[in-house]
């Protein structure tokens, strides 16, 4: 304290000492407010449960959402698995030499020269040569030859003819079979 | 008191305990752990790249791929219900019985991996495997295995090559194999329960497969088709060893077909009867040209201005040259032919008289230019040069040879390019197979981006050469009037040479019978060349490869809607 408020305790000390004496601060007391505890543990509890469940209820769901994407990427494996054998379906049924085949069965030929038609006059430009069905392809390769082993030449038996002369064919026939049973 | 530190005792222990352990796994090799942590449940994925399509001119594919899986049997589990199994899968992929049966009870001792059936397609195979879980049958399982398909069989087989086991055996499969592989992916992720279901947030990593980029080529795959199946009934016809014919885009250099007859079935390579028809013949195999390099000769000669097509000759009925006499085709007198008529009835004698007007040295510069000797590069494998003797090595015998196409090899592509150097008004476009560019295995890039043009001979020599070409379909004055496609101008080349035996001993007695030519002859759009080598059936370059010419010019004129052109024909005298 600065030495001008000296001045002024010293006055009212010697004016009223008793008084002062008996107003002397005295430490008071604190007033201990005892907040109520239960609605903070709740809170607490509250917050603490809320983030375990919802930690919970975000894995479950980040689970659920994993198994959903491994069977729908299955799913699209397969769809684009099945695309791509309809489209190879389709390439094979492009294939020209079936359309080819197909086209001859219904009586079509390639001809030996186009003709071209005008749309604008009508008239027509080429010769124009029928399709005939000499025209028409060999589509379908010829057939493999044999190979010699799988077609080995007749074995041919030469029986001198025993029978008499005076049987009729089918008696011959049929007494030659059974003389080469014999043997 | 008491009871507390003999709690605080017990709680020491317990801990010492966890630490002694703590200090094992993470102290000791640690790194094991990890990595058995991780392996634990760990899923690894590879991820195959898809193959690069070839496709042709249009961008329909020639060969592509498609998702493939391959079933595998672990015998433990399969060998009790064996007969059920095998009957159920036999049935549904069209696998043999006994085969199946086999192999579900194992090929070995102890086996726990067996092929049943591999690139099945993975719709079938995922439907049979549903069904023969739903029966109650365990031990099949399914791996990622693709199948290439060739949607046209034997269409272009020939150059597009085909596919082994696991890795390419020929053609653009195995020489463009960089471009068309991809570089395959993986993907790893924690999985519970082996069921490829992903653990989230745990660590997982994506290395993204990169497919193989498409290979386009310049094949009409019908034209290609066409091509074939005129080819291969004239080879048939004729009982021929083999044939080739190409279709080349006279401006462009374009290939357009290039068939080989035989040939084979990419989807079944192995049950081809000959491996030579597995490789393209037409570019491997050289053979000696005949007189289609007749033209050549004589556009040569125009061009140096040492020669014109109303040039009178006057042709012994043979020739007598230093080793040997040189005779024709036809018994004549002593005729009185025009080069045009030397070119309309090829006559060697008229030729070489012709040709006498050229050194060696001059002669092979010229044939050089037109391309015979080197390799087109246009992206087949196993290319020949041919063989063409330089100039200054070249005896004046050989080049009398040589200038009416014997003693000299040449492949189909040399030569078409060749003769569509006089179609395109004398500059040689270098022919390609490949759309834009790529680059083989040799490391040699091939495409129409990197095609050449050079000028050979003069626009005036290549259309006079074109005005003599016309007179050989000439019904009248020429050889192979079979070789005209009704409607149109048709310029062209019959040849009919000696083949060499395969031996190389000279000469075998068969031939090798050809036709080259361009239509319109005024304005030319497409180049055919036919070859058909050893006929055992009697006929020259017009009878047999004339027709052929026809059929396949005639189609790829309606194909590509060019109109006759209403053009004169050529009046040029073939004798005087």
């Amino acid at each position: 304290m600065s030495s001008p408020a000296l001045q002024p305790r010293a006055r009212v000390t010697r004016i009223a000492q008793e008084a002062v004496d008996r107003a002397r601060l005295t430490v008071v007391p604190r007033v201990r407010t005892r907040a109520p505890r239960v609605p903070f543990v709740t809170l607490v509890s509250l917050v603490l449960v809320g983030g375990i469940v919802g930690l919970l209820l975000f894995n479950t769901s980040m689970q659920q959402a994993s198994f959903a994407a491994s069977s729908l990427e299955a799913q699209a494996d397969a769809l684009a698995a099945r695309e791509q054998t309809l489209r190879m379906e389709l390439d094979e049924l492009r294939n020209p030499q079936r359309v080819a085949e197909e086209a001859q069965r219904m009586g079509m030929v390639i001809p030996a020269a186009p003709v071209f038609l005008d749309l604008e006059t009508g008239r027509t430009s080429g010769v124009r040569t029928p399709a005939t069905r000499e025209d028409a392809l060999h589509l379908l390769p010829p057939d493999p030859i044999m190979p010699a082993v799988l077609a080995p030449k007749p074995t041919v038996v030469e029986v001198p003819a025993t029978t008499p002369a005076t049987d009729d064919a089918s008696a011959a026939g049929t007494g030659t079979s059974r003389k080469n049973r014999d043997r | 008191m008491m009871r507390l530190r003999i709690g605080f005792v017990l709680i020491a222990m317990v801990l010492s305990f966890f630490g002694a352990r703590l200090v094992q796994l993470q102290g000791i090799d640690p790194e094991s752990y990890a990595v058995r942590a991780a392996a634990e449940g760990a899923v690894r994925i590879p991820l195959p790249a898809e193959r690069g399509d070839i496709l042709d001119r249009n961008g329909i594919p020639l060969a592509d791929s498609i998702k493939g899986t391959m079933v595998i049997a672990d015998p433990v589990l399969t060998a009790d219900r064996a007969p059920e199994i095998a009957r159920l899968l036999s049935e549904r992929l069209s696998v043999d019985y006994f085969r199946t049966l086999t192999a579900l009870r194992g090929r070995k001792e102890g086996s726990r991996y067996e092929y049943v059936a591999r690139r099945v397609p993975s719709t079938l195979a995922s439907d049979t495997l549903a069904e023969l879980e739903e029966a109650g049958y365990e031990g099949i399982s399914l791996e990622d295995d693709p199948i290439r398909d060739y949607p046209a069989d034997d269409v272009a087989a020939n150059l597009v090559g085909y596919m082994g086991t696991d890795e390419p055996l020929g053609g653009f499969e195995r020489t463009f194999d960089k471009q068309l592989a991809g570089v395959d992916g993986e993907a790893t992720w924690q999985s519970n329960s082996g069921k490829g279901v992903r653990i989230p947030l745990q660590e997982s990593t994506l290395t993204a497969a990169k497919d193989g980029a498409p290979l386009r080529t310049t094949i009409d795959r019908d034209l290609q088709w066409f091509t074939q199946k005129v080819l291969a009934e004239a080879v048939q016809q004729y009982r021929a060893e083999s044939g080739a014919a190409v279709v080349m885009d006279t401006r462009t250099g374009e290939i357009l077909a290039l068939a080989d007859v035989p040939t084979f079935d990419a989807n079944e390579p192995a049950e081809v009867a000959d491996e030579g028809d597995l490789g393209a013949r037409s570019m491997s195999e050289t053979y000696e040209p005949g007189s289609v390099a007749k033209v050549l000769t004589a556009a040569a000669l125009i061009d140096a201005g040492k020669a014109f097509p109303r040039q009178r000759f006057r042709v012994p009925p043979n020739l007598a040259r230093q080793d040997r006499v040189i005779g024709d085709w036809f018994d004549h007198g002593t005729i009185r032919l025009t080069l045009a008529g030397i070119i309309a009835q090829s006559s060697n004698i008229g030729t070489v008289l012709a040709a006498d007007a050229f050194t060696p040295v001059q002669l092979v510069d010229y044939l050089q230019r037109f391309g015979l000797g080197q390799r087109t590069d246009i992206g087949v494998r196993g290319e020949t040069p041919g063989i063409l003797t330089p100039g200054e090595a070249m005896t004046s015998q050989t080049k009398d040879r040589v200038a009416f196409g014997q003693s000299l090899s040449v492949n189909v592509a040399q030569m078409a390019a060749a003769v569509n150097t006089i179609a395109n008004g004398g500059v040689r476009v270098s022919p390609s197979l490949i759309a834009g560019s790529a680059v083989t295995d040799d490391g040699v890039t091939v495409g129409t981006d990197v095609a050449t043009r050079t000028r050979v001979v003069s626009k005036r020599a290549a259309r006079a050469t074109a005005k003599m070409m016309e007179k050989v379909v000439d019904p009248e004055d020429g050889v192979a009037p079979g070789a005209q496609v009704p409607g149109y101008l048709v310029a062209g080349k019959t040849g009919t040479a000696q083949r060499v035996a395969p031996d190389g001993t000279g000469y075998d007695g068969s031939t090798s019978v050809s036709f080259g030519g361009f239509a319109p002859a005024d304005d030319p759009r497409f180049t055919v060349y036919v070859v058909v080598h050893a006929p055992r059936v009697d006929g020259g370059g017009g009878s047999i490869t004339g027709p052929v010419f026809s059929r396949i010019m005639g189609y790829v004129l309606g194909r590509y809607g060019v109109e006759p052109t209403n053009g004169k024909p050529s009046r040029l005298p073939v004798e005087w």
